[in-house]
């Protein structure tokens, strides 16, 4: 341990000026850790950063990326905070529901959200609920007074294709018949073509294919929200209490920080300024925008500093909304 | 459609598509051979090199790299009983038996033009279906994908050994299977189950470290304790001969080899059984062409119709899985699932545009599993007696070798050294069913079914309640898998009775 906090004074010394700071990153390989295999979200947009990334970094060093699934990215977290040294070299991306993972103090967690070095989050996620476009309801007031229950498809509890709607029915009162169990949401959206189920809700990007071919009609939204989906009502208006409201609000509040960035507790804050720079220079890189409209992907940074902001919001809730939140929402995905 | 079909063609015949053809089948040969390294790390990887191409150019790249995956994998299964990828488990059981019997060449022979075969059926079928792919994929409903998982099930009785006892031991292991699918969290109630207390048991067993053990390890002990190469004392002049003979073998059974393609087609087009379905489904229907007792003990000791008919189906399910995903945008696996990333990379939105205004570039996905499939085997088969020739390597030259590749394979499903755990408590699982002569097969397909069974029939009964017990469709399965189960219990029978005519 006294190794590892020497190592580390040294690096904050070395990295005192911009200089020295180039020479800590010149030649040396920083490593995006993704606690996902290859094929999601967090995975893509790790790897477009990872190209573009060693531009906007001091000194230019290689960006590569490296997956380490398992347990819905807590093992990733783990490894970040116990096992990564904090010289700016490793960067860990992680399940964006972490912070509930540890408010709802689930097992396994060997962290503390707060105490990383937050760089920010790259994207933020906005969740909507869309049902069949042959459905005779058009606006949320329609849903809202079905007679028939509506039949909305999910992969299972922790991910936002469950616990949006759940609320929804068990807080709003709304007439859903949810069913999990799908493999994944492309496995719902085959689903709602064959109109076994009537919706599904999800991210807006995973939806927006579905909703230009006219198959679904969005509904309602999330707080968290972007160019497209503005004018949707929000679910949280709808919430008959303060608590209910309470309620809806923390499970979204991760989606604004929906692809966060940390590096291990205690790097030198020079370098966590470093890292912060380079990620909003590249995030604002043109070459990175152009590549990302074309695989529909579209990133928007989040300053470290409102990064924690929105960590303080999830845990600063009072006791009782924690315990009341922690029987709808189970962590997961 | 014949115009599209031909224009197609001509798309994939330009030089820059077809020279990016050939990097992906290059790239995808290697990748094949390593066991671990699966086809859709791959295609993430190599995804960002797109970004600059035209979509023919792109998709020749992917597919031609994805599309080989499968067929070099069976090498690595056949000559050191290393499942290459997790598709080609279970041509291990016949085609590293044959290995070991000195006939490495001519399993190869086998996998490899069985596959080719396998491949052009799946594109045919691919082609032949576009009219009428919206209906047939939606006539498949969460109860009719339960009640496909069952009939997969059913196959159970065709991987155990003959007589009363074969079958409970089958059915024990089927369980087994099953029971080890259960592990990690549930879909329904998001609770753990059997994790031990561990993060990496969350999200289930990992297929690939389960395989690698089950079937590498026990293959490298019973090396180790012969003290001799593979093919123990045949002589090599006689190895590095019978390439030509597995090839022969394949027209010798052609029916075998068009009815597994034609299985491996179809669960390639249901989404949500996997690839890894496929080649037990067809293993255990080419146990079923066994016309008696004496010919079905010869399954899993090297008889080639279990190398020819997972090998046909291994591939010919590469044609189905593209149906979702390009006519309705929703892919059937992982690496459909980023073939898809690289449609949208290119501007384009699958649905129901892929099967009229961009027919040709369809079919030209179509013409690049053909091309890919028929470059591979030919190249293979100009090196398939060299490589049978490992076989007859020393095994203590051998092992070391063989052992780097299954820890790194295993190792790079989760790069999480609990893999490595895995790996070999299923070595000591799989060596001690070896021993005690009970079958591995069934315990993979309970394992691979287990999580499809239990999430379609939930859904199933949430959704319809009892009401999806009578639709139609369901009944015909339901009865398939029943004549399933049946089969090799009347074909005993008949065999009984034959013998007492005789």
């Amino acid at each position: 341990m006294k190794r590892r906090q020497l190592l580390v004074a040294a690096i904050g010394l070395a990295a005192a000026s911009p200089l020295a700071l180039a020479q800590s990153f010149a030649g040396k390989t920083v490593t995006i850790i993704v606690g996902y295999k290859p094929g999601g979200g967090y995975d893509a947009t790790a790897r477009l950063l990872a190209r573009h990334l060693p531009k906007h970094i001091p000194g230019g060093p290689t960006v590569i990326v490296q997956n380490m699934p398992g347990a819905n990215s807590v093992i990733a977290a783990n490894h970040m905070y116990n096992v990564a040294k904090a010289d700016g070299l490793t960067i860990g991306t992680f399940n964006r529901n972490l912070p509930i993972a540890q408010l709802t103090r689930v097992e396994g967690v060997k962290f503390d959200m707060n105490k990383f070095a937050w760089i920010g989050s790259a994207a933020n996620e906005s969740t909507i609920l869309a049902i069949r476009s042959d459905l005779p309801y058009m606006t949320f007031e329609e849903l809202r007074h079905a007679k028939e229950p509506v039949v909305i498809g999910s992969t299972g509890p922790g991910a936002n294709t469950h616990d949006f709607p759940l609320l929804l029915k068990d807080l709003v009162g709304l007439n859903f018949k949810i069913v999990s169990g799908y493999s994944s949401s492309a496995d719902i959206m085959l689903a709602v073509e064959r109109k076994e189920v009537d919706g599904r809700a999800g991210s807006y990007t995973s939806l927006r294919p579905f909703i230009d071919r006219k198959l679904v009609r969005p509904i309602v939204r999330a707080r968290s929200t972007e160019p497209g989906i503005d004018q949707l009502p929000v679910d949280e208006n709808f919430a008959p209490t303060p608590r209910a409201k309470a309620i809806m609000a923390l499970r979204s509040t991760p989606e604004l920080i929906a692809r966060p960035y940390v590096m291990p507790p205690g790097t030198p804050a020079e370098i966590v300024k470093a890292m912060r720079d380079a990620f909003a220079r590249a995030i604002q890189d043109p070459q990175l925008i152009a590549e990302g409209k074309k695989s529909k992907m579209e990133l928007e940074f989040t300053s470290g500093e409102q990064a924690q902001k929105v960590l303080h919001d999830v845990f600063s809730q009072p006791k009782d909304i924690v315990e009341e939140f922690s029987k709808y929402i189970k962590f997961g995905e | 459609m014949l115009d599209a079909l031909w224009e197609g063609l001509l798309l994939i015949l330009q030089w820059k598509p077809f020279a990016f053809m050939l990097v992906g089948v290059l790239v995808g040969f290697w990748v094949g051979l390593l066991p671990g390294i699966g086809g859709a790390t791959t295609l993430a990887l190599m995804l960002p090199f797109i970004y600059t191409m035209q979509p023919v150019e792109a998709f020749a790249f992917l597919l031609g790299m994805h599309s080989v995956v499968a067929t070099t994998g069976d090498i690595t299964s056949i000559l050191f009983g290393v499942p290459g990828e997790a598709t080609t488990a279970a041509i291990i059981l016949d085609g590293h038996a044959m290995a070991k019997r000195g006939e490495a060449g001519r399993a190869l022979g086998a996998a490899l033009t069985a596959s080719l075969i396998g491949a052009l059926i799946g594109a045919a079928a691919l082609a032949l279906a576009v009219p009428i792919v919206r209906p047939l994929v939606l006539t498949f409903g969460s109860p009719e994908l339960f009640m496909l998982a069952i009939v997969g099930l059913a196959f159970i009785a065709s991987l155990s050994a003959q007589g009363a006892r074969g079958m409970v031991r089958g059915f024990l292991a089927g369980g087994l299977g099953l029971l080890l699918a259960m592990v990690g969290q549930d879909p329904q109630a998001g609770v753990g189950r059997f994790t031990l207390d561990t993060l990496y048991l969350w999200q289930g067993l990992d297929l690939v470290p389960v395989l690698v053990g089950l079937f590498a390890i026990p293959e490298i002990i019973d090396l180790a304790v012969r003290g001799t190469s593979i093919a123990g004392d045949v002589p090599t002049g006689h190895i590095r001969r019978g390439a030509l003979e597995g090839v022969k073998d394949v027209f010798r059974h052609p029916f075998l080899t068009v009815r597994c393609a034609l299985i491996g087609t179809f669960i390639g087009i249901t989404p949500g059984l996997g690839g890894a379905v496929a080649q037990w489904m067809a293993y255990g229907h080419a146990t079923q062409s066994a016309r008696n007792a004496e010919e079905r003990k010869g399954f899993g000791a090297g008889d080639v119709r279990g190398v020819i008919g997972p090998g046909a189906a291994c591939n010919s399910k590469e044609g189905g899985a593209l149906i979702p995903t390009i006519a309705f945008g929703v892919p059937g696996s992982t690496s459909m699932a980023i073939l898809l990333g690289g449609f949208f990379l290119l501007g384009l939105v699958p649905g129901p545009d892929m099967l009229t205004k961009h027919l040709s570039l369809t079919f030209s996905l179509v013409w690049t599993i053909v091309l890919a499939n028929l470059i591979t085997v030919a190249v293979c088969v100009l090196l398939l007696n060299h490589l049978a020739g490992l076989t007859n390597v020393a095994g203590h030259r051998l092992i070391p070798a063989i052992l780097v590749l299954v820890f790194i394979g295993s190792f790079t499903s989760n790069s999480n050294y609990a893999d490595l755990v895995v790996t070999l408590v299923f070595g000591a699982v799989g060596y001690l069913m070896v021993l005690a002569g009970w079958p591995r097969a069934p315990l993979v397909l309970g394992l691979v079914l287990g999580k499809i069974a239990e999430n379609y029939l939930y859904i199933s009964v949430a959704r319809y309640g009892a009401g999806w017990l009578t639709r139609p469709v369901v009944l015909v399965l339901l009865a398939i898998a029943v004549a399933v189960v049946c089969y090799p219990v009347i074909q005993a029978w008949r065999g009984r009775h034959r013998a007492k005519h005789a």
